[in-house]
């Protein structure tokens, strides 16, 4: 039985507006499972109804089998959730926060205790710990969001962009433990936009747009979806006008078609010989390009999954 | 106990976040109710000692007042528009239990203004009163009627400001068009009538009744209405939270 499971969900809101339209995916235990899009693709439409916090329009959720849109009773004491919104408990010290959620999530006061230390050890917040959450950086107060959401014993973990504001070092940390959730048996729905780091734990990922998914798959799966195509990295001495056939990724990242190989490598030949390229690198798109592909609605080699 | 463990450390959590604010807002609720009090007085130049008894409950019943149509919701509207209300109703809690919490929170903030503006108000105009067991009862019966309204102003507003808009509408016109600081026959006939079906009416009467002599005043006929407004209230908050949109 999938621990997560969507079915056919469509929501309209009263403006008319179509923020979910007919989608489906399944979540299986222990998978960590990457939910990716444009703002206003639909994710956190999906996210609060998967939480209960909006009712669909029509279409079945179910956790462990258990329809939540009938009873979201059950997914409040099946999902521990970490929201996107960067919200402050105002003077709530650190500690203080995480033990309050770790009894509210049914621990009693020496287990919560417990689990609050060795949170704050693992993710590193023990200086922070007597530190008020409004007073605390976005980084600081993100991290104590995330283990007020793994501080309970809850197997399906919906994590809303949880490296936001977040320094490298501790977004190590915590990639680490979303990769450990995974491993002892969570099931994870990660919405992010942070590929790059978040492809090593990711088992199979989604990407979304105008409330449908274009793709569904894993990393690697998704990646030959543009096996055609090729990503230009290029260091130039001064701004050069890009071949007709490259696609501008952003900054000096460029895609291609494969065919056109021959045509850029003559391009590259003459940027060398004129004395303005420095260094290049040809290889696959990775996943940045592949979402940014949809982002941007360039998405030319992505068609809806039937 | 399951509910009252939540309800402890919800409140505990609602309070200790509010720690920093909370000398703040108790000086706030004092000044205010002082105020009102202080300028009532001002207002009715000989004033006579039913008069000052009306001004001093009515004070008390105007910090409940506050508290449910203008702390509440903005304490709630507050927490809705920063998410913090999303990540409390996804946990595993009743919702109703939330909700509570956030009326025991406020009830806890307001009780100093309210218990100053009476003793202030007896000291000011040298009245005696007459203390009832049943005052903490008229407070939260008091509150709890009326914090419907207020949780679903929050719930069914899109932004924190109209919030705050409605929420300051509703507290003038209760406080001047509803009989808290003056005797109900000086209403004009059309607001009479509307009071007879308004929680705060009975909540001014029970709260008269609780801490005066007053003749004409039936306590436990205002606490039984109040039962019921209470319980209105409290269905309408429930449906108000329990809504998905």
């Amino acid at each position: 039985m999938p621990t997560l499971e969507v079915r056919a969900l469509n929501k309209r809101y009263r403006n008319g507006t179509l923020a979910n339209d007919n989608l489906s995916l399944t979540l299986e235990a222990g998978e960590v499972y990457g939910l990716l899009g444009p703002n206003g693709a639909g994710k956190t439409t999906l996210v609060r109804q998967v939480l209960g916090l909006l009712r669909p329009t029509s279409g079945c959720i179910e956790v462990n089998g258990h329809d939540v849109v009938a009873d979201p009773g059950y997914a409040r004491r099946s999902i521990s959730f970490l929201p996107q919104a960067q919200f402050t408990m105002d003077s709530l010290h650190l500690d203080e926060f995480i033990l309050g959620i770790a009894r509210l999530r049914g621990l009693d006061r020496a287990a919560a205790a417990r689990r609050t230390e060795n949170l704050l050890e693992r993710l590193e917040l023990a200086e922070f710990r007597q530190t008020q959450m409004m007073a605390a950086s976005g980084g600081i107060r993100r991290m104590a969001g995330f283990a007020a959401a793994i501080v309970g014993d809850c197997r399906l973990l919906v994590l809303d962009e949880p490296t936001n504001d977040v320094d490298p070092r501790r977004r190590q940390l915590l990639w680490d433990m979303i990769d450990e959730l995974g491993r002892d048996g969570a099931t994870v729905l990660l919405v992010t936009h942070n590929l790059a780091e978040a492809e090593r734990v990711i088992d199979r990922f989604a990407i979304i747009d105008q409330g449908r998914i274009l793709r569904e798959g894993s990393p690697a799966a998704l990646r030959s979806v543009v096996t055609d195509r090729l990503r230009l990295e290029l260091t130039t001495t001064a701004p050069v006008d890009p071949h007709p056939v490259l696609e501008a990724e952003g900054g000096d990242v460029y895609l291609f078609d494969e065919d056109d190989l021959a045509a850029v490598s003559e391009w590259l030949a003459l940027l060398r010989g004129d004395g303005s390229l420095v260094d290049f690198r040809i290889g696959p798109p990775t996943l940045d390009d592949i979402y940014a592909a949809v982002a941007t609605g360039r998405g030319r080699t992505l068609e809806p999954v039937a | 106990m399951k509910y009252l463990t939540q309800l402890i450390e919800l409140t505990k959590l609602t309070l200790l976040s509010s720690r920093q604010g909370v000398v703040f807002v108790v000086m706030i609720q004092v000044v205010l109710t002082v105020g009102l009090v202080l300028g009532y007085g001002y207002l009715i130049p000989d004033i006579s000692q039913t008069a000052a008894l009306y001004v001093t409950t009515g004070a008390a019943t105007n910090a409940i007042v506050t508290t449910s149509l203008v702390m509440l919701p903005q304490m709630l509207a507050e927490a809705k528009h920063q998410g913090r209300m999303d990540f409390m109703l996804t946990l595993p809690i009743s919702r109703e239990v939330y909700l509570l919490s956030q009326v025991v929170s406020t009830i806890i903030l307001a009780a100093p203004g309210t218990i100053l503006a009476v003793a202030f108000g007896a000291w000011h105009y040298d009245i005696s009163l007459d203390i009832s067991p049943w005052v903490p009862v008229v407070v939260v019966l008091g509150i709890a009627s009326l914090a419907g309204v207020g949780v679903t102003v929050v719930m069914l507003s899109n932004h924190f400001q109209v919030t705050n808009a409605i929420t300051q509408l509703v507290i003038f016109y209760v406080v001047f068009f509803a009989p808290i600081l003056l005797p109900k026959e000086q209403l004009p006939e059309l607001l009479q009538a509307v009071s007879t079906v308004m929680p705060p009416t009975y909540a001014a009467d029970a709260m008269r009744a609780s801490l005066t002599d007053l003749p004409g005043t039936e306590l436990y006929r205002d606490l039984a209405i109040l039962t019921g407004f209470a319980g209105a209230s409290l269905a309408l908050s429930a449906a108000s939270i329990r809504r998905r949109g």
